[in-house]
């Protein structure tokens, strides 16, 4: 008995974390696409550096990060999310990036204006609709979309989630708070059903009739389509993907990045620009649309087939520190008007 | 001088005093957020008062009673079916009723809304062959009732477990004089049985329901929003940390005075299981009796574990070329070490504050062994960042040490309830004799009982094994770098929507998970044959 407690003592504290930085960097992710990996993998090849991991929720990983102050091992804090790092910038536990780590190719205008954070990809928060029931020229804006023509026909996933969150952020920054509450009323009066389930579940429900249009993430309509199933795929065929707001004087479909930011007390700062540095370049962004339906943040790489079979379009230019500014007004304005 | 007094009247002292210490180790992350709750800012919590949280309640209270009633029908009927008669598939009923236990639930929510939806197999098949009645199965399936059954369906084990030890052991002195009062059977179940096994029968659903209170994702995937939701709205909606401190706090006082009332009325309504009668087992002779006995027992069987199994089983094979086997292999390594070592301190601690409250008498170690199970009434997102607070600008978030403290804490009650009931078994008289032949505290723990309590620790053993197996946010927010659990690889691919790629992961779990409530279910037996002999 005294034996076994022993070792296991020794098991438990034996594992603690390593701080000091051998050749190593530390990153806490929100991200867990299987692309990450392999990007971190061929890193590691090329560097010899380690790249180590801790997958979790952005809240809770800025949690993590404030309450472990100066001894906080992690180096990198990457989201898919400019509004957390906003939050996290807020909270302190973030420092500038030297502005030549990014690559230079990187869109200018999907950049952190102060440089506390490193767009890696972008996705865009689209319209699909239904090729039966929706004709294309029925379609124009995000603000279209309280038009009680829609009346029990929108369908959309909960205001818990972070997307749509991001979503009402820009339109409160676009529209201000009066003008994005009436659009949300309207909005919630055309929905199909009560907002729940996935994107892909949003998709699926266009597909079985229960509703003509919905607001999705665009790569999850690549996954539809790159499905191992061919009811997946049908059910991804039998829609069509709208980019809203791409009117001449229109200010364009609203999007989200995922980014990394520095962090603090990052303790192996070298290898952490290292690797942003990495993730920006042309080679590792091929990996990306090679492996993920996401936009690369590089402007000298070309999106996967699929993705730019949807054609180009113009991007919201907001500030995407906006997105997690108007976060608290766009969760008012989720409640009160009751999309739940 | 009466408190100084008092102390020295205390058998076994230094054991008292280590439980003490090693209490407020437990309970310590507990009271940090009753702390943070009266010094920290209200506004999100008013917000949220002014604003959803009514709403959120209520659906939480609508979705207890679902579940609950959903349990009760899944548990309490092929628990007496299986207790009371022989029928065709009996023995083997007893075995896999336990199984879907082995199913984490948002496992089991996300798989049945796949089996369920449109590009699924069901409405496939319709479509393709008997295309009049798919419309009867397109519908929208993400409903409040249908996770109520789906909760059910997880979740009934813990009612059949308790009602099936309870009901095999009211023996048949009861039934008999009952059925000399001229109560047939089915009147001497409703007006007999069931009231003898509400003790046992709640405190399943006792486990039930605080399992609904901490359910998140599927709750969040079926967009039904729960008291917990609000939790999660204060912290990751509006980023505030201290308002889902305090609605946790407020989650755990509702709890508490829940929890006492059911324990006051435990107490009055005690009464003592019949040793030494056997349930006469009867034989059934008619034949529709035997259909409906088969059935009472296939259907939570069938829905809660044979159709997810078999369609996760299936979705592995589909996606076994994309399989990469040894991160499977470490996964799988990684989960069983885990909850091998949490679930043998969990068992040892239990031990302990049971033992001292056992050999000392005293009202503070039955105090203490009552508050240490309040981390159960916990969500598991909310301990750990009680425990990230607690340990602030230390070096200890993030070791292998504090993931298995937060892992103890969280399951400590679940550990406990095996080793307390048998523990209340052993009459005083084992001590008294122990006593005598000289044994001091530690040896008639290690000589007495922990030989005579073996059945129970290894119970325990195995019911946080299986929890610690499908633990999710705990493992999530305090895990060292690059530590994959099973059950986080499978949360990643689901919550990504690749839900085929999470089957091998899930069917691991599922596999292990099956496995070791084989095991315990041969204990139980063991156990219920040692307490009638």
């Amino acid at each position: 008995m005294k034996k076994i407690i022993f070792f296991l003592s020794i098991v438990v504290f034996s594992c603690s974390t390593n701080k000091e930085g051998n050749n190593e960097v530390n990153l806490y992710s929100q991200r867990h696409y299987s692309v990450d990996e392999l990007q971190y993998k061929n890193f590691t090849e090329k560097t010899g550096i380690k790249v180590n991991v801790v997958k979790a929720n952005a809240d809770e990983l800025i949690e993590r990060l404030k309450n472990e102050g100066e001894n906080s091992p992690a180096d990198l804090f990457v989201t898919v999310d400019a509004g957390k790092l906003y939050n996290a910038r807020q909270s302190g536990v973030l420092q500038q990036i030297p502005a030549n780590a990014i690559n230079e190719n990187i869109r200018r205008d999907i950049l952190d204006t102060d440089n506390y954070w490193a767009p890696i990809t972008y996705r865009s928060r689209i319209i699909v609709y239904s090729n039966e029931r929706v004709q294309k020229s029925e379609l124009s804006t995000y603000e279209d979309l309280a038009n009680p023509k829609w009346k029990k026909r929108l369908l959309v996933r909960s205001s818990s989630n972070a997307y749509n969150q991001a979503l009402m952020s820009s339109i409160v920054a676009n529209l201000g708070s009066e003008a994005t509450e009436n659009w949300s009323s309207g909005v919630v009066a055309n929905f199909a059903r009560d907002p729940k389930g996935s994107d892909r579940d949003q998709v699926k429900a266009i597909a079985a009739g229960q509703g003509d249009l919905a607001i999705v993430n665009s790569y999850y309509i690549g996954l539809l389509l790159a499905s191992e199933k061919d009811e997946e795929i049908e059910a991804g065929n039998s829609v069509s993907v709208f980019f809203p707001n791409q009117g001449t004087d229109d200010r364009g479909s609203h999007i989200n990045i995922s980014a990394l930011g520095l962090t603090n007390n990052s303790p192996n700062r070298e290898n952490a620009i290292k690797l942003i540095e990495y993730l920006t370049s042309e080679e590792a962004q091929k990996v990306y649309v090679n492996n993920s339906y996401e936009y690369p943040a590089n402007s000298l790489v070309q999106p996967s087939d699929i993705v730019k079979g949807w054609g180009e379009f113009k991007i919201d230019k907001l500030n995407l520190n906006a997105l997690g500014e108007y976060r608290p007004e766009a969760i008012r304005i989720f409640d009160k008007t009751g999309w739940k | 001088m009466e408190i100084k007094s008092n102390f020295l009247l205390i058998e076994n002292k230094r054991w008292v005093t280590a439980s003490i210490f090693l209490a407020l180790l437990v309970i310590l992350p507990i009271f940090i957020l009753f702390f943070s709750f009266f010094s920290s800012e209200k506004e999100t919590l008013i917000y949220l008062f002014n604003t959803v949280l009514l709403d959120y309640t209520l659906n939480t209270i609508y979705l207890i009673f679902l579940t609950s009633f959903f349990t009760l029908l899944f548990g309490v009927f092929p628990a007496w079916v299986v207790s009371n008669n022989t029928f065709k598939g009996r023995s083997f009923f007893d075995i896999v009723l336990y199984l879907p236990l082995a199913i984490p639930s948002y496992i089991m929510g996300y798989t049945y809304i796949e089996i369920l939806s449109f590009t699924g197999p069901i409405q496939t098949y319709f479509r393709y062959n008997i295309p009049y009645l798919s419309g009867f199965f397109n519908q929208d399936y993400l409903q409040v009732e249908v996770l109520g059954i789906i909760l059910g369906l997880a979740l009934y084990p813990y009612v059949y477990t308790a009602s099936r030890i309870s009901f095999s052991m009211i023996g048949s002195n009861y039934l008999n004089i009952s059925k000399n009062l001229g109560l047939n059977s089915n009147s001497s179940f409703f007006k007999v049985v069931l009231p003898l096994s509400r003790p046992a029968i709640f405190s399943g659903l006792f486990l039930v329901i605080m399992e609904v209170l901490n359910e998140y994702g599927a709750v969040q995937y079926f967009g039904v929003n729960t008291y917990t939701a609000g939790i999660f709205r204060s912290w990751n909606s509006f980023g505030d940390v201290n308002g889902a401190i305090q609605l946790a706090s407020i989650l755990l006082v509702i709890v508490l005075i829940f929890f006492s009332i059911e324990r006051s009325s435990y107490s009055k309504s005690r009464f003592y299981y019949n040793k030494n009668t056997q349930l006469n087992i009867r034989s059934v002779s008619s034949i529709n009796k035997s259909i409906l006995y088969f059935l009472v027992c296939f259907i939570p069987f069938f829905l809660g574990f044979l159709v997810p199994f078999v369609f996760i089983f299936n979705n592995t094979l589909d996606t076994l070329h994309l399989a990469d086997f040894t991160k499977v292999i470490n996964l799988t390594f990684n989960s069983i070490s885990v909850s091998t070592l949490s679930s043998f301190f969990v068992i040892l601690i239990a031990l302990f504050f049971l033992f001292v409250e056992r050999i000392s008498k005293t009202k503070i170690n039955a105090y203490i062994s009552n508050l240490i199970s309040l981390g159960y009434a916990l969500p598991g997102a909310v301990i750990a960042l009680s425990l990230m607070i607690l340990f602030s600008e230390s070096l200890v978030v993030g070791t292998f040490g504090l993931l298995l403290f937060a892992y103890i804490i969280r399951f400590l009650a679940v550990g406990k309830s095996p080793i307390k009931s048998s523990l209340q078994k052993q009459p005083e008289t084992i001590d008294d004799t122990g006593k005598n032949l000289g044994l001091g505290p530690f040896s008639l723990l290690k000589k007495v009982h922990l030989p005579i309590n073996r059945f129970a620790l290894i119970s325990a053993f195995i019911v946080t094994f299986i929890d610690v197996l499908k633990e999710l946010p705990i493992t999530l927010i305090l895990r060292p770098f690059n530590f994959d659990t099973l059950a986080t690889q499978t949360y990643e691919f689901a919550v990504e929507e690749m839900l085929p790629l999470s089957s091998i992961y899930s069917l691991i779990i599922i596999i292990l998970g099956s496995l070791m409530l084989l095991i315990l279910k041969s204990f139980i037996d063991k156990e219920l044959d040692v307490s009638k002999s």
